[in-house]
């Protein structure tokens, strides 16, 4: 029987595409002073990479290539998302960012935690009675 | 031209966007003690995805895999959302998974 490899690549793209997704923003938005920049190269990398899906003749680079394009062009929006989330603490500023300082400064919700870095308890807890912030 | 990688990529937006879905409600009633299982599942998928002879169907078998895997490591971060009141919390008592205590002792991974 011979094995089918699509899933397989098909698989490390998505994953490799959620990771970036998920670290990769993260950690560019922290760092970048400005939103439009990492945009605007998410956006012309994803487009970039959907057409060489579009123009590859072999069908396991198309698949790979336009799964990761497709996931860039989403994390163009994370930024937006991410700097939301900081906006309102469900993510942490970075101090160092002067966009992220202007959060902290315009913004009571924002802070320099991340109360996502905790174990699960079992039961609700009020993060202000803890006197995180 | 090939149609294949845009098609694809589009029906991986969906599959990652019915992630965010079942985490969300997954951990909502099953709680994350079931993440070995679950990262199971999507592991268990993208192995089956090399047998599928439909090149279509083995890619969404693979991408539907790697989104569970996904999803495997983020339902400890889920349950701390529903903790801390950003998403709404589950008071009833939530169904423990086969060697409960074992895998609480396990870190749950996170991406």
């Amino acid at each position: 029987m011979t094995l089918n490899w699509i899933g397989l690549v098909a698989a490390a793209a998505t994953f490799f595409g959620i990771w970036f997704g998920h670290v990769g923003v993260r950690k560019i938005e922290a760092a970048s002073p400005s939103l439009w920049l990492p945009t605007a190269i998410a956006v012309a990398l994803g487009l970039a990479l959907e057409i060489g899906a579009l123009l590859s003749g072999r069908l396991y680079l198309s698949g790979a290539l336009g799964i990761v394009g497709m996931t860039v062009l989403f994390d163009a929006l994370e930024f937006t998302r991410q700097h939301n989330r900081v906006k309102h603490g469900h993510a942490p500023a970075n101090p160092n960012n002067p966009r992220h300082a202007r959060l902290l400064a315009e913004h009571k919700s924002a802070r320099t935690t991340d109360w996502l870095k905790r174990e699960p308890v079992g039961h609700p807890v009020d993060m202000a009675k803890e006197g995180a912030k | 031209m090939t149609l294949f990688g845009l098609g694809l990529g589009i029906a991986t937006l969906f599959i990652i966007g019915l992630g965010f879905v079942w985490v969300i409600r997954g951990e909502y009633y099953l709680g994350y003690l079931w993440w070995p299982y679950v990262m199971g599942l999507g592991i268990l998928l993208i192995a089956a995805s090399l047998f599928v002879p439909s090149v279509w169907a083995s890619a969404l078998i693979g991408v539907a895999g790697a989104s569970i895997v996904w999803g495997s490591t983020e339902l400890k971060e889920q349950a701390v959302r529903g903790e801390i009141g950003w998403y709404p919390f589950n008071p009833n008592p939530k169904p423990q998974p086969p060697f409960a205590e074992q895998i609480k002792k396990w870190p749950a991974p996170h991406l």
